[in-house]
């Protein structure tokens, strides 16, 4: 019952402060609002791709036409690839470049001389390609010379090993496959917004900030003295400790429903189809910042060590997990898979990308594993230290 | 029938002994008072007593309960009144004793009904549904003992609740505490006021370094220094050769100079007399008033505890 009674005026005291609802429900709406609308080049992929027709300049050096690679010249006109790629033949290198750098070409191939002869009897196939001015044309010729090249290549490789026969029988499977195809990496198909990714990102960096609302509450009981009054009453030390919790926990959840809430209404937030897990989460991340909070307040002399402590992690955490904005490979990256915002943020992200639960379970484990391990923490470090006045 | 028992309790606190050896019985139904300098042991022993320090060794009983054993059972039957005030800034005073009072297990209409009870005894009921931050001192006070008697415990300790308040609040706090032990309840006052304490108390303990150097009843602990008595004189042109020549007087066991007056100490002021008023005289040193002082509770808490600064 004590528990109940702590919990319920925890709540109202923090519910009565004017600067609460500035600082966790305004605060993270306008954080998320700015950072998506002008970071929105750095994070995720707004619309969707298209593949232009390249104009690609070929340059065959053999001398003469009955010398030029027959191969490569039916390759070019066939319709497979007729879609991607639009065929000019060129003299000499240096009209190539020289139209690559005007922009006339988007791509060049360089045929060597005795291409096809050297196919014939049996050598590797190779082509010297020279990329333009644009990422995506060199990628769509890039994948349609490189897949030519793969198949000479890996028909040589048949023929030699498993006879004519075995060649045959592989070549119509291979006429299915499309030259180029656009994909996604992740598994549901979709791409998640700037917005998406801060919203995610800003929702841990407040949930985090929910053990600062402990530490400072539980430290104006002790410079309130109302530390000491409750001590001396019939109420055991953990019934604070989890009533504060709870209470704390309660508002804590009502921010977190207010920004996902809020975000959804105003900028089109999409939080993914788990919204149970998405619940799941936010809780595990609660427990462990109010948990984490509880074991620096008992370490903790001060009110302002422990909030500058507090704040140092939780700052440190979301930009080490790429919260702040996605880290390029690097220690700094590897360093974030020791945070809680790192499996966090992974996971809230899968699911607004609708990856399966297989690939959200790891950072279930994970993160009930992290919980686990700062509540033991604090039961062992409460029977040990104790907190006092 | 005694309701505290202090046996042989002792607390360290880094080897060093803050309490020593303390015994103390506190009978049911008396305002007990505990005196002694800063640094005395006083906060540390009404700690052990609410179950907020463990002792090292010894027991304390609280009804028949050992603190040790059953802290959560002694601290129902207890009422700590804290020496800061321990109130909540943001809710309202009649907030504060309900919050207090649910955490000592009220409920309901009892709750309601103590609540009301505990405001109206420390006059303020108009008050209730203000916060404390708009109160006078002597208001935060009273509210910071309204939450501690709301569950009418056994026993209340008040810890220097009458601390930088105006004479009229201070007035009501000790009717008020004269007023809960006629309805029943023991009570622990400490202050560094001894005329509280000598108005109030009807025993009072003096500590100093941890140990109980005293205890008994006002008139008990004035026997001890009736031995010494203290006379006042008032005179104008005190001369530093007055002072010295009545320092050398050897039945005159102290002088101190306050303001335009010399206080002497000695062991009977009626054969001295004489003598005193010639070294005056000597000193021409013109007396205005001349009175002999009954040793009180301040003259024994001074000879007892020394006068030299405490910090």
């Amino acid at each position: 019952m004590n528990i109940w009674t702590i919990m319920t005026y925890e709540l109202r005291r923090q519910l009565r402060s004017r600067t609460w609802l500035l600082n966790m429900i305004l605060l993270p709406v306008v954080l998320i609002f700015l950072l998506g609308a002008s970071l929105s080049g750095v994070v995720g992929v707004e619309g969707a791709e298209t593949v232009n027709q390249v104009k690609v300049a070929i340059v065959d050096t053999a001398a003469a036409a009955p010398a030029k690679s027959a191969a490569l010249d039916a390759f070019v006109k066939s319709d497979e690839v007729k879609d991607y790629i639009s065929p000019f033949e060129v003299q000499t290198r240096e009209e190539a470049e020289s139209g690559l750098r005007t922009g006339k070409y988007g791509y060049a191939v360089i045929v060597p001389q005795g291409f096809d002869s050297e196919i014939q009897s049996g050598g590797q196939a190779e082509l010297e390609l020279i990329l333009g001015k644009n990422h995506s044309d060199n990628t769509t010729a890039g994948t349609v010379f490189d897949n030519f090249l793969s198949e000479i290549n890996y028909k040589q490789a048949a023929a030699m090993t498993l006879g004519p026969e075995a060649l045959t029988a592989a070549i119509p499977a291979m006429a299915d496959q499309p030259a180029v195809q656009l994909g996604n990496l992740n598994n549901g198909g979709k791409t998640y917004t700037a917005s998406q990714f801060y919203a995610a990102s800003m929702l841990l960096m407040f949930l985090l900030y929910s053990g600062l609302t402990v530490t400072s509450s539980l430290f104006s009981e002790k410079d309130n003295h109302t530390l000491f009054r409750i001590h001396s009453m019939p109420v055991k030390g953990s019934q604070l400790f989890i009533g504060k919790m709870l209470g704390v926990g309660v508002i804590t959840m009502l921010q977190c429903a207010a920004i996902i809430i809020f975000t959804n209404l105003l900028f089109g937030v999409y939080w993914g189809n788990r919204p149970w897990l998405l619940i799941l989460f936010c809780l595990l991340m609660i427990i462990a910042s109010m948990t984490f909070s509880i074991l620096v307040c008992m370490f903790s002399k001060t009110s302002a060590t422990a909030t500058n402590i507090v704040n140092i992690v939780t700052v440190g955490m979301t930009f080490l997990s790429g919260g702040m904005a996605p880290l390029p490979d690097s220690w700094v990256n590897s360093v974030g898979a020791f945070t809680i915002n790192h499996w966090e943020l992974q996971a809230i992200i899968r699911m607004m990308l609708h990856s399966g639960f297989g690939q959200i379970l790891p950072n279930l484990l994970v993160m009930s594993a992290m919980c686990l391990v700062l509540i033991g923490g604090v039961v062992f470090t409460y029977r040990k230290v104790g907190y006092h006045e | 029938m005694t309701l505290a028992v202090l046996s042989d309790v002792v607390k360290r606190y880094d080897q060093k002994l803050t309490v020593d050896h303390v015994n103390v019985n506190i009978e049911e139904g008396e305002i007990f008072g505990l005196l002694g300098p800063n640094g005395a042991g006083k906060s540390t022993t009404i700690s052990m007593i609410c179950g907020l320090l463990k002792y090292d060794s010894g027991e304390i009983r609280i009804d028949g309960i050992s603190v040790k054993e059953h802290p959560i059972e002694v601290k129902r039957r207890i009422g700590l009144v804290p020496q800061d005030l321990a109130l909540y800034a943001n809710m309202t005073a009649a907030e504060n004793v309900r919050f207090f009072g649910k955490l000592y297990g009220l409920r309901g209409s009892l709750l309601k009904e103590r609540t009301e009870e505990a405001l109206a005894f420390t006059g303020l009921s108009d008050r209730a549904k203000e916060k404390p931050s708009t109160f006078s001192g002597g208001m935060k006070r009273r509210l910071n003992i309204a939450c501690a008697i709301m569950h009418r415990p056994k026993l209340i300790i008040m810890d220097e609740p009458t601390v930088g308040i105006d004479p009229q609040s201070r007035n009501h706090i000790l009717e008020s505490v004269k007023a809960l032990n006629r309805l029943g309840s023991t009570i622990i006052y400490t202050s560094h006021y001894m005329e509280e304490v000598a108005a109030i108390c009807d025993r009072v303990a003096i500590m100093d370094k941890g140990h109980i150097i005293a205890c008994g009843t006002e008139k008990e602990l004035r026997e001890r220094v009736a031995h010494e008595e203290k006379i006042v004189v008032k005179a104008t042109n005190i001369t530093p050769g007055l002072i010295s020549e009545l320092g050398k007087h050897p039945r005159i066991n102290r002088v101190e100079v306050v303001e335009d007056a010399v206080e002497l100490y000695l062991p009977s002021s009626q054969s001295e007399l004489q003598d005193i008023l010639f070294i005056f005289s000597r000193h021409e040193g013109s007396i205005v008033s001349l009175h002999i002082e009954e040793p009180d509770l301040e003259t024994l808490f001074l000879s007892l505890t020394g006068r030299t600064l405490r910090d």
